[in-house]
């Protein structure tokens, strides 16, 4: 019986019917809900997601708005473990093809979003966002770099991270430095100005650490200042022939080389482990400038509430001033596995987390995320430090995108340009052989996503 | 008979195997999970050993294979030797003091109760070149202070120190073996006049070399299978799987990337099948060698 009634539920006339009354309801009270069309028996509905410690209960709180709104739905929630390696997408893929798929997935990254919509494990969402014209149009412009491929819109944003300069105002000003840097030379003329080293050599205070995974920063964030591409129209990695790559590599190795390679491997190894706790570098003072995502606002509020700090875009090549502003974005998603067992009652779910105004500014506010929806960002009652602002314009930039780009194959060919960073700062490439290591390493792109791809 | 051995035969057929047989089929074909595997012939065995063509392209075939197999190689060809040497000597040490002796032995033994991953997080820590106190001994000495996890020429050598550290399986074995020589045998040899070198060199070391043969085998297994200790350092100093520079990429490391982090399930499988040939022929070459050198209790004449 419920199967019948799930079958006529997701043809498309009766979702056309189901849009006519769906704006009302998501404008005002659940009363004014399309009572004809929504399924109200009791379900539960189950979900997977990464919210525990800090976040889990701020989350928890605001997932009450959504058993308000459809109080005969329950939630389920399966809170995955959060490990530095990845665990939760290779389990929700085995999951899903063990006939386990929870109704909404909600893991922190679209890493494996590319696999997922060209291989029809998540569901696409189109339909159901016409019916309730919900439009990818309502979130920012970068939005659908992340949660689209191949055409299949199959997931949504639900919250986002954005990415910027944080510098220490403090020590810019003992410095004699004005302002924060908007260009790269500007940026190494400060990080040198900034550093301070100890009698042997070491460094004390590093101005700017550019090292490839230092905290947040991907060869990516060095290259997006150059507006370098990975990719062309026809899908074939152009790293070694879009200039700003190796511009952006040089820039890097000159600030590298100035450190000197062991001095600043070392102030790595000795802050690697402290990027989420209070021992954060640039919180502790131990860097004047650091790149970092919007969270940190939050993070400094908790752990270092005296710090004196601004924020600002990432620095852009001085001869591309249009990259000012943006930034790599991208964050926690949420969708439908294929074979979801109350795919309506979980469509319901994921529009909540994905649009719901209350939800996603109470989130931002508590938890220091990107809200990410156009409405969201402009609601009244975000109460963000005026630091975040920044981030917030990154978020709607519509040169920000989300990087390494997404792929049918899977986001694993960015291991590849890690390997080579880590030759390349160790001084093993030598600088005349840039430009062909970079053309080798598109070709072992290209390969890696051919081997990922089916026939 | 069959009913006593229906445990095991269940277990065998359905978690041994039929996965076997599976990822034999699975390594001619592509398979993503995502969808239903799709036969592709040799073509993963071709990008594996490069050079060849992938679905009808040029390619060099796989960048990290031959730097997965290297790595693999190094960590055995140093690590089981030094296992070996370090075990027969610190069981010999073991035998030697009249009181306190089981104090030692566990204290020996004790690294090895370490679960793997707690204790490479520690390593990672201890090594670590900047606020690690291996590092300052080493300065207040005067010596040089490697980056260690952080240096591509560094990071297998913290990985063997380990292994060395959390060696008390092998003692434990090489001291049971030590233990069960028959006396008669070194008064024998006493009576001929032998000295110390000689007794170890004719009597102890013959006697040994079934213990020998066993960890040399299971040590070459474990190095073919080598992955906790580098999965963990690697992502703990804070770069990728297998960082710095690939140096910790061993032959599983990379093989579960390419399962579980890429979902190139049926190039896993081929890789996997490159690995067990490799370990069956290997320990086949040791069998048949064996013959030579591995002298079983009583074969001593």
């Amino acid at each position: 019986m419920r199967r019948t009634r799930l079958l006529a539920l997701s043809s498309l006339a009766m979702l056309v019917v189901a849009a006519g009354c769906g704006g009302g309801s998501s404008s005002s009270s659940s009363s004014g809900g399309p009572a004809t069309t929504l399924d109200k028996t009791p379900v539960t509905i189950t979900m997977w997601d990464l919210w525990s410690g800090e976040e889990g209960k701020p989350f928890n709180d605001n997932l009450k708005g959504f058993t308000k709104k459809y109080p005969w739905i329950t939630v389920k929630q399966i809170v995955q473990p959060n490990t530095p390696n990845d665990t939760f997408d290779p389990n929700l893929v085995n999951a899903i093809n063990g006939g386990n798929a929870p109704d909404v997935a909600m893991p922190f990254g679209p890493d494996y979003i590319g696999q997922y919509c060209s291989s029809g494990l998540w569901q696409d969402l189109t339909p159901y966002m016409q019916a309730d014209h919900l439009s990818i149009d309502d979130f920012a412009p970068g939005a659908i770099t992340y949660t689209n491929s191949g055409g299949k819109q199959c997931a949504l944003p639900s919250l986002t991270d954005a990415y910027g300069l944080y510098y220490n105002t403090k020590m810019l000003q003992q410095a004699g430095i004005a302002g924060p840097p908007k260009t790269m030379d500007e940026l190494m003329a400060d990080a040198k100005k900034l550093t301070v080293r100890n009698p042997d050599g070491s460094i004390k205070v590093a101005g700017f650490v550019p090292l490839n995974q230092w905290e947040e920063l991907g060869p990516g964030d060095l290259s997006n200042a150059w507006g370098a591409k990975w990719f062309d129209s026809s899908n074939k990695a152009v790293l070694g022939t879009d200039p700003g790559w190796a511009a952006a590599l040089r820039w890097q190795k000159e600030l590298i080389d100035w450190y000197g390679y062991d001095n600043i491997t070392k102030f790595f190894a000795a802050n690697t482990n402290n990027e989420f706790n209070t021992s954060n570098a640039f919180q502790k003072g131990k860097v004047a400038m650091t790149f970092d995502g919007e969270w940190r606002t939050a993070f400094i509020k908790r752990g270092a509430p005296n710090l004196q700090y601004g924020t600002a875009p990432f620095p852009a090549d001085a001869a591309h001033p249009e990259q000012y502003g943006s930034s790599r974005v991208g964050g926690t998603i949420v969708g439908i596995p294929k074979g979801a067992k109350h795919p309506e009652q979980a469509w319901l779910l994921v529009k909540y987390l994905a649009s719901d105004t209350n939800y996603l500014v109470n989130m931002a506010n508590q938890v220091g995320n990107v809200p990410t929806t156009k409405a969201a960002i402009a609601s009244p009652d975000l109460t963000l430090p005026p630091q975040f602002k920044v981030f917030l314009q990154a978020w709607v930039n519509p040169k920000s995108a989300f990087a390494p780009p997404l792929q049918p194959a899977g986001g694993g060919y960015a291991d590849l340009l890690d390997s080579f960073e880590d030759k390349w700062q160790a001084g093993k490439i030598p600088d005349s052989q840039l430009e062909s290591q970079l053309n080798t390493l598109d070709q072992n792109i290209d390969n890696q996503l051919t081997q990922g791809t089916a026939p | 008979m069959l009913l006593l051995l229906s445990p095991w035969i269940i277990g065998f057929v359905a978690f041994t195997m039929g996965p076997m047989v599976l990822s034999f089929y699975y390594s001619f074909t592509h398979y993503d999970l995502l969808s239903s595997p799709h036969w592709i012939g040799l073509d993963n065995y071709r990008f594996m050993f490069g050079k060849l063509t992938l679905n009808g392209q040029p390619d060099q075939g796989d960048p990290f294979f031959w730097t997965s197999v290297r790595n693999t190689l190094w960590i055995i060809v140093f690590g089981v030797p030094l296992r070996i040497f370090f075990g027969i000597a610190t069981a010999m040490l073991l035998t030697r003091p009249k009181r306190g002796v089981n104090g030692y032995r566990t204290l020996f033994f004790m690294p090895s109760m370490a679960p793997t991953v707690g204790a490479s997080l520690v390593f990672v820590y201890l090594f670590n070149p900047a606020t690690g106190p291996i590092n300052q001994f080493l300065g207040h000495i005067g010596l040089n202070q490697p980056l260690w996890f952080f240096d591509p020429t560094w990071a297998k050598p913290a990985l063997l120190i380990l292994g060395l550290w959390g060696i008390g399986d092998a003692i434990v074995l090489y001291l049971a073996g030590l233990l069960n020589v028959p006396r008669d045998l070194y008064e024998a040899i006493a009576i001929e006049g032998a000295n110390a070198w000689q007794r170890f060199r004719y009597v102890t070391l013959p006697m040994l070399t079934p213990v020998i043969f066993f960890t040399l085998i299971i040590g070459i297994i474990d190095g073919f299978q080598y992955f906790d200790q580098a999965y963990v350092s690697s992502t703990t100093a804070g770069g990728g799987v297998g960082s710095p520079d690939n140096s910790l990429l061993f032959y599983s490391v990379w093989l579960y990337e390419q399962a579980f982090s890429y979902f190139h399930m049926g190039y896993a499988s081929a890789m996997a099948w490159v690995m067990f040939v490799a370990t069956m022929a290997l320990t086949a070459v040791l069998l048949l060698t064996s013959r030579r050198w591995v002298h079983y209790g009583g074969g001593l004449s």
